[in-house]
């Protein structure tokens, strides 16, 4: 080969060099945070990142934003704060990414919370469901944690709500589990009953790994409670109403989200399975856009019953899009100002988004988008009785 | 009185199991002065391995998150439940060749690491394979509650119940009786003099690692129908069946054993009153036990001739 042969090469492969590099100069980068492997609840962090996915190929079918397109940088947490920490610098530092969706576990969100607001780059929660994850640092401080999922307080003054318009109900109990996320829903309990004039017979805890809790539930018995509010995992609730069948004590059951776990119906099994009521954002009775991403996912999903992380998802990504949109620029404090003001609707796959963030409220589903959910048939239905008919808007004020 | 007998019953259930793995930590304990702490880890594999055989056996297909009740019927649990033992045991045999033996009868701590270590990568395998999701195993015997005098049990609580007796009078018989047996407790008193007498100790430490690992696999695949098979279900159980051991005496297995029947109890019990204070109960406990008798409420104190 002569020299001026590998000369021609050399500058033709570094003018492709440069055109791939400018090309991925164009591309947006967004980062998702969370549990894709390590705990039971890595198959919601697998949903979500199927529903993060389908959104940015919707949106670079449709020419992307700003005329550039989007990429998803996926980091796997392993469910553990500090690498989750870690992921947090990595994706924003290192990678550029304009903003970051996740994480799977809330005790996450709540480890690394500080970072999106000192970096100024928008987080926005699609699975997690602590109460405190989009709580800003202090009154007026700039806040960029976002979230669309649920959350456990608006949960709970769903379950005080039914409790107190329940008339058969005469005495209630709280029934937790002992780790961080039990602890922190009892708080919640605590606080709305009070607030509402509600007065628990009992409070009993258990394990997260317990398998019999006919000690706790003879207590509740004796105690006299018809009605049990539950906060727990999936399986400890499961194990919760198979110790009811033990010692044949069946109160109506009002429990945390959870219940809506495959692993809590196989557990529980098919009977046992339909006595907890709970509330949830999508059942199976599904809305026909619900239905399309539904079937689109379908192949991919280990578990369908995570199927409303990746709708919640899906959402946060059109919303993020939107709003880089709006402020015209990939820039963390236009799109936190965006954010709070956004002035398209959003077509998502949950509802239409009019405005759905505020400088107050970082939420972009509440207790009016929730639905009463319980298991039949081997399927999560929406659950309506009397009292669910009468409920009204004002009686979930937190 | 229901109430009374529920707790009984329920502790006994829950100590049955703390029973079978306490006298996994005992055997190795008692021949060659160290422990498996990949026990945990032991238990959930044995549990998977219990699943994959049990669909491998009926050809039926599994949910992500369940096994079809018909997979556990007639000969299938019990095969499920000795291939499961078996292949712990096998793996028993390798975590002793490769992270206890280097290091045992040497001074120092570097077995508990490693044997941590294995556990870690057990953990890392099986989560590769079979996924983080739980996967809730059927009971052979079916999962109707039974009632005996008011107080409620499920079939499989019994049956763990039956299993854990009857290893260990099993094993009670073997230790005492046979030959091996009683090599076993040469070995365990001492390395030396039983080489000395023609025991090939090796294969004794070999033997008793793969017996003990082979107890965590059988209570895998038992305690799968009641709190469901998962990679992380292990731990739990191995912390509280060390505990039971403690408290019974490490270096006597029967004592491991009513170890695991009094912690069961005294954790159901201690619900009764206030569940949130178990943990601190059950480990306050150890403690006392400990400061007063350090070789557990059922051992027998060891004295060192110089």
């Amino acid at each position: 080969m002569t020299p001026k042969h590998t000369a021609l090469k050399a500058a033709l492969l570094g003018s492709a060099l440069a055109m791939s590099s400018a090309a991925y100069a164009q591309e947006i980068k967004i980062g998702f945070n969370g549990d894709l492997s390590a705990s039971p609840s890595a198959q919601s962090g697998q949903a979500g990142v199927l529903g993060i996915q389908a959104a940015i190929e919707d949106i670079n079918a449709a020419g992307g934003v700003l005329g550039r397109k989007l990429t998803l940088v996926v980091r796997d947490d392993l469910s553990q704060p500090p690498k989750s920490i870690q992921n947090m610098s990595d994706l924003i530092d290192n990678e550029k990414v304009v903003a970051v969706l996740g994480p799977t576990n809330s005790g996450n969100a709540l480890a690394w919370k500080h970072i999106p607001n000192q970096k100024k780059n928008p987080s926005i929660g699609c699975i997690g469901s602590a109460t405190d994850i989009t709580k800003p640092a202090s009154a007026n401080a700039e806040n960029y944690m976002y979230r669309v999922s649920m959350v456990d307080r608006a949960q709970v003054a769903g379950l005080i709500a039914y409790t107190k318009n329940n008339p058969a109900i005469k005495n209630v109990g709280f029934l937790v589990e002992t780790t961080g996320y039990g602890q922190g829903g009892l708080k919640d309990l605590q606080e709305l009953a009070e607030a509402k004039g509600l007065k628990p017979v009992a409070t009993e805890k258990f394990g997260v790994n317990d398998t019999d809790m006919t000690s706790q539930l003879n207590k509740m018995k004796s105690a006299g409670a018809d009605a049990v509010l539950v906060w727990a995992q999936g399986t400890p609730i499961a194990q919760l109403v198979r110790s009811m069948e033990k010692i044949n004590y069946f109160p109506v059951t009002l429990t945390s989200w959870a219940a809506d776990n495959a692993s809590f119906f196989d557990t529980a099994g098919k009977t046992l399975a339909e006595k907890p009521i709970f509330m949830r954002t999508i059942t199976e009775d599904r809305t026909p856009k619900q239905q399309q991403l539904f079937d689109r996912l379908a192949p991919k999903m280990a578990s369908k019953s995570a199927f409303s992380f990746a709708a919640h998802c899906y959402d946060a990504l059109m919303i993020t899009a939107a709003a880089i949109k709006q402020a015209g620029s990939t820039e963390g404090p236009k799109m936190r100002e965006a954010l709070d003001n956004l002035q398209a609707p959003v077509e998502g796959i949950m509802k239409t988004y009019n405005k759905p963030f505020s400088a107050s409220e970082h939420e972009a589903l509440t207790a009016a988008d929730y639905r009463w959910t319980h298991w039949k048939d081997g399927k999560l239905v929406t659950y309506t009785d009397d009292v669910v008919k009468a409920l009204k808007p004002t009686d979930f004020t937190q | 009185m229901d109430v009374y007998l529920q707790t009984l019953l329920s502790g006994l259930a829950i100590g049955g199991v703390y029973a079978l793995i306490a006298l996994g930590f005992s055997i190795t304990f008692t021949t060659t002065k160290t422990l498996n702490f990949a026990q945990g880890e032991f238990i959930a594999f044995g549990a998977f391995i219990g699943v994959t055989m049990l669909l491998l056996f009926s050809g039926l297909a599994s949910t992500t998150t369940a096994v079809p009740s018909e997979a556990a019927s007639a000969w299938r649990y019990p095969a499920a439940v000795i291939a499961a033992g078996a292949v712990a045991g096998l793996m028993g045999v390798l975590i002793f060749l490769l992270a206890v033996r280097p290091f045992a009868g040497k001074g120092g701590m570097n077995w508990v690491m490693s044997t941590l270590g294995f556990g870690v990568m057990l953990q890392s395998i099986g989560l590769a394979v079979w996924g983080p999701a739980p996967v809730m195993v059927p009971s052979p015997l079916g999962d109707d509650v039974l009632r005996i005098a008011g107080a409620g049990v499920r079939p499989q609580e019994l049956l763990v119940l039956a299993c854990a007796i009857l290893i260990m009078v099993a094993l009670d018989l073997v230790m005492r009786r046979s030959r091996i047996g009683k090599a076993m407790m040469a070995v365990a008193h001492s390395p030396q003099i039983a080489s000395l007498m023609g025991i090939n100790v090796g294969l004794i430490m070999i033997g008793a690692f793969a017996l003990s690992s082979g107890l965590a696999g059988v209570a895998g695949v038992l305690i799968a129908p009641i709190a469901s098979a998962s990679l992380f279900m292990g731990i739990g159980f191995a912390l509280k069946a060390f505990s039971a051991a403690i408290i019974g005496g490490l270096n006597n297995p029967r004592g491991c054993i009513y170890g695991g029947f009094i912690l069961g109890v005294l954790e159901s019990a201690v619900g009764l009153w206030q569940a949130q204070w178990r943990e601190i109960v059950v480990f306050g406990l150890i403690i006392l036990v400990l400061a007063f008798r350090p070789a557990g409420l059922f051992g027998q104190a060891a004295v060192d001739k110089v």
